[in-house]
């Protein structure tokens, strides 16, 4: 179960979260994008999961995925920082059937540029596409409202198989960008990792070199 | 097609569980070997100590060590029902769980996201489809009875468990709230910070016990909320194998929150070598979802809750960590 591999040179490795309430889709996309698969009875997420996938980019080089699918119910919320703390990027799910859901997804947008501004890569997902008759958020409303938080939008359909491989492309592509924009305008490039946990007493480990001295040593948070 | 003539146990275990299909049948005939006599002696002790002390007013010593080697099954629900409180609760006020059955105004949102985990709960034991209604009604009742935690999802595998246990709808209301307020207390609340400040505990308890352990998974970055939040939340109901569970449960109901400690420590103890194996979070996060759950280590229950007891730990401590983290959190 290793992901490891020698010989194919560089791998880049990017963090990525899935947020939003609970039955929108979360788990659904995850599991169609690696699977291929769609479970109309799924169970729901209560704890975290977290999957990885290796692609391929165009240039040859090979990153390494790896996505966190939380909890939807409200108040897991609380455990939300965890998971995006460390993320380069983030797809907020929401069902296009639901304005709550919609609703949601702002909330988790103005948290995360709270925490994290331009730290992040948001995508906005509105997911259930099959469900178009249905539909209470409309395309343009979504599009309209991802532009001005400067965010990327998306509708898919786990079930139908619609638009989510492209989604995931979209978010490498994104991460990506993002980790090259850094490589230019960041002389050091190298982000520092506090401990991952956060919900720490005291630090067992020595992550913690906060200053630029130290920084020319660490190692890149996306992989060597 | 996996079937041998050497298969003595069926695909369903006592509960009404399906066995997964990576059942380790062989292994687990050589522990149920030594464990059905065990059980066998077990059961000839406890109905003479109940004659003795039928209502288990003095929890002795005596009465610890029994309830550590594991309660029979047929007075399982009575032993838990008189060793946690929740019977003395339930003659306070005998009319409680039938009243929160007949509110006038049950809030819809919280019957709808009952609702919507029933079917998800326990989709592989073939009793529960019939007892589905009954678990709605307790669910139901105590998320109207504690507005301050309302229905948070994970208590579908309490409640659930407690019903397959009790086959008593009442009885399982109130082991419920004994489990939700007083030994789990806030963990299910709207903020969950008690869950937060307790996963910060549990950390503080691996970097003194298995250091490198903790060393190990902080280099991976694998967050302990993704291992043990739904440790807590379900006190390991729906993440050990059910005999275990029960098994820890018994402890719980008698002894208190630290047994969840134990337990969640225990998990790391033993497992040390297999953790310390794994080379990427990918590899970490297969071990605790999947590996550790039903390996050898958790099914063998006698052990494992051996293993449990073995370990250093006070209340003092778990108290003061308590609020260390607190403070830390502000």
């Amino acid at each position: 179960m290793s992901t490891r591999r020698t010989g194919s040179g560089p791998t880049l490795n990017f963090k990525a979260v899935l947020l939003g309430e609970g039955c929108v889709g979360k788990t659904s996309l995850v599991l169609r994008y690696m699977e291929d698969k769609f479970n109309t009875q799924h169970l729901s997420t209560l704890q975290a999961s977290f999957v990885t996938k290796k692609v391929s980019l165009p240039d040859e080089r090979r990153a390494q995925l790896n996505i966190w699918d939380t909890a939807g119910q409200e108040r897991f919320h609380a455990l939300g920082p965890i998971y995006y703390r460390g993320s380069d990027g983030a797809l907020l799910v929401y069902d296009i059937t639901d304005q709550d859901s919609f609703q949601k997804v702002k909330s988790w947008v103005r948290e995360l540029k709270q925490m994290r501004g331009s730290e992040i890569s948001l995508i906005i997902v509105g997911n259930k596409t099959d469900l178009e008759e249905q539909r209470a958020v409309s395309y343009e409303t979504a599009l309209r409202y991802a532009q001005t938080v400067g965010a990327q939008y998306v509708e898919t359909s786990a079930k139908e198989n619609e638009g989510v491989s492209e989604l995931f492309e979209l978010l490498t592509q994104l991460m990506l960008e993002h980790h090259g924009n850094k490589l230019q305008h960041d002389a050091s490039s190298l982000r520092l990792q506090s401990g991952s946990s956060g919900i720490g007493i005291s630090e067992d480990i020595d992550t913690d070199a906060d200053n630029a001295g130290a920084a020319a040593e660490q190692r890149s948070c996306c992989g060597i | 097609m996996e079937a041998t003539a050497s298969s003595r146990f069926s695909d369903v275990d006592e509960y009404g569980f399906r066995r997964g299909e990576h059942f380790d049948y062989e292994n687990y005939g050589k522990f149920m070997d030594k464990y059905l006599k065990t059980l066998t002696r077990r059961r000839i002790k406890w109905e003479a100590i109940l004659k003795q002390n039928p209502d288990l007013s003095q929890p002795d010593a005596k009465l610890k060590r029994y309830i550590r080697k594991g309660i029979p099954g047929p007075f399982r629900t009575d032993v838990w029902m008189k060793i946690s409180g929740a019977e003395a609760a339930m003659k306070k006020r005998p009319g409680l769980y039938r009243s929160l059955l007949n509110i006038d105004h049950f809030i819809k949102e919280i019957n709808d996201s009952i609702s919507i985990d029933l079917p998800r709960t326990f989709p592989d034991n073939i009793y529960f489809d019939s007892k589905k209604d009954r678990l709605f009604n307790i669910l139901s009742a105590y998320a109207h009875h504690n507005r301050d935690v309302g229905y948070c999802q994970g208590l579908n595998y309490i409640a659930g468990l407690l019903l397959i246990v009790t086959d008593d709808e009442e009885k399982s209301f109130w082991l419920l709230k004994h489990i939700v307020e007083d030994i789990a207390p806030q963990y299910h609340s709207h903020n969950m910070s008690s869950l937060l400040r307790d996963l910060a505990v549990f950390r503080e308890l691996v970097i003194r016990r298995v250091p490198a352990v903790n060393r190990h998974i902080e280099k991976l970055e694998l967050p302990y909320a993704v291992i043990a939040s739904k440790w807590f939340i379900c006190i390991f109901a729906e993440v050990l194998p059910v005999e275990t569970v029960l098994r820890i449960w018994d402890c719980v109901f008698a002894e208190g929150h630290k047994v969840v400690f134990r337990a969640a420590l225990a998990m790391f103890v033993t497992h040390k070598t297999a953790i310390l194996a794994c080379h990427d979070i990918a590899a970490l996060v297969t071990l605790f979802r999947d590996t550790m759950i039903q390996d050898n280590i958790v099914t063998n229950c006698h052990s494992f809750i051996e293993s449990m007891f073995s370990l250093r730990l006070t209340h003092s401590e778990i108290e003061s960590l308590r609020k260390v983290a607190v403070l830390n959190a502000n």
